[in-house]
């Protein structure tokens, strides 16, 4: 698996590490529903990189553990009903402070790379 | 999206995230889980299907890209949620079934249209009312149609114990209700009205409907509610067609050969006795599948045999 991984033009695992924050990223735009996350995250990366569905679950169930985000089901009534998230509060705050310790870091680690060149947090290939 | 996704009429999709959840103990977390993963699979499986994959490829397909249920499931046991304090009895009263008029509404209505229907035939066919041959096909199939859209109806409806059947599965157990209904009901207006060579014709119609609700019944899935699910564990003996599939499957076959049987010494009873004792045949049949059905369940020797 890590040998596919360092084909990628990204690093998935330093992506995956970030799972939690960007699943709150797509709920602070609105109540989403597992699969609707995935699909933003997957068109958010043009399609190339899919976070595991696996991954995905255990991240919902740890936001919701956290008291970072609510579970509901919703009542629709075609096929059995939906479990929807939405953000808290706490949620909200949490992902603030995430964003702002991955602009640090982002930063630092430009620095040291010297890489520090504003195209180039696109994660596209150099 | 989801209303009318034709994936929603497959059952590959609750076969194989059956066959992921085996053998897991289904707590309410589990339940709950395994019904969000249900229904992401199934959009999933739909947008695979709108891009030109075959439905039983894309159910494999969107299972494979899932991941690993069962890490996900232990990883969940290992580390506990903090107590959830809520009840059975409480999720049920949050998750609770809001009634829906328009259902009640045509529920009524058709019923009503159907009871009309089979009291003209009866009439007619006694000989109180004339109504040619025609109008009495007409109206077996009115009687049909019309049970047939209250079982397919109803089955849509969630209810406090289940989620609704998926559309494609409703609508067929309605299909083949309609069609064994309409079929009896011309059954009879073939004995007393027309040639007998059309007994073919009402008998393909009555085993061709007994087959495919035989088949409906053996392939459905469990899909109770999860905090049912707990409430039942703790008041009910178990369900055997819940534990043992095959069982239930044995009962679908079984199901098929006795209503086979009836139909068949039923024509025969006619033929011979008279068309006045053949309806005894079906009546039979129908104790002989209630019989069946309860040892099948609860019999003390079904798991001795």
């Amino acid at each position: 698996m890590i040998d596919n991984i360092a084909d990628e033009a990204f690093a998935a695992d330093l992506l995956r590490g970030h799972t939690d924050t960007i699943v709150l990223g797509v709920l602070r735009r609105h109540d989403s529903y597992g699969f609707e996350i995935y699909k933003s995250i997957r068109e958010a990366t043009g399609g190339a990189y899919e976070i595991k569905e696996a991954t995905l679950y255990a991240s919902y169930r740890r936001l919701v553990r956290d008291g970072l985000a609510e579970a509901y089901w919703g009542d629709e009534s075609q096929g059995g009903r939906r479990k929807y998230y939405r953000i808290t509060d706490a949620g909200r705050a949490a992902f603030r402070t995430n964003v702002a310790t991955w602009v640090a870091t982002r930063g630092i680690i430009d620095d040291l790379l010297g890489t520090t060149v504003p195209a180039s947090t696109k994660g596209n290939r150099a | 999206m989801n209303a009318t996704d034709p994936i929603r009429r497959s059952t590959d999709v609750h076969r194989l995230l059956d066959d992921a959840f085996a053998g897991v103990e289904l707590t309410p977390e589990v339940q709950d889980l395994k019904e969000e993963i249900r229904d992401n699979l199934l959009s999933r499986v739909a947008e695979l299907e709108a891009s030109g994959i075959e439905s039983s490829d894309a159910a494999r397909r969107a299972m494979n890209e899932l991941g690993d249920v069962r890490a996900l499931v232990d990883d969940d046991a290992t580390t506990p949620m903090p107590v959830r304090v809520e009840s059975a009895s409480a999720a049920a009263l949050r998750n609770r079934v809001r009634p829906n008029p328009g259902f009640v509404v045509r529920t009524v209505l058709l019923s009503i249209v159907a009871a009309a229907a089979l009291v003209v035939l009866v009439l007619a066919l006694l000989g109180v009312l004339s109504l040619g041959t025609g109008m009495l096909t007409a109206i077996a199939a009115v009687f049909g149609v019309a049970l047939g859209i209250v079982t397919a109806d109803a089955l849509r409806q969630e209810t406090t114990a289940n989620h609704p059947l998926p559309a494609g599965r409703a609508v067929a157990f309605g299909v083949s209700t309609g069609l064994l209904l309409a079929g009896l009901a011309f059954t009879a207006t073939v004995i007393l009205r027309l040639d007998l060579a059309w007994l073919i014709l009402s008998g393909l119609l009555v085993v061709a409907a007994i087959a495919a609700l035989s088949y409906l019944g053996a392939t459905q899935t469990n899909r109770h509610k999860p905090w049912v699910v707990v409430e039942q564990r703790a008041t009910t003996v178990a369900n055997r067609f819940d534990e043992d599939p095959a069982a239930a499957a044995r009962f679908g076959i079984y199901t098929a050969a006795i209503w086979t049987v009836a139909f068949v010494v039923a024509v025969v009873l006619g033929f011979t006795v008279g068309w006045w004792w053949a309806p005894v045949a079906l009546v039979a049949g129908f104790v002989a599948m209630l019989v069946t059905l309860a040892r099948m369940l609860f019999g003390a020797d079904a798991r001795r045999t």
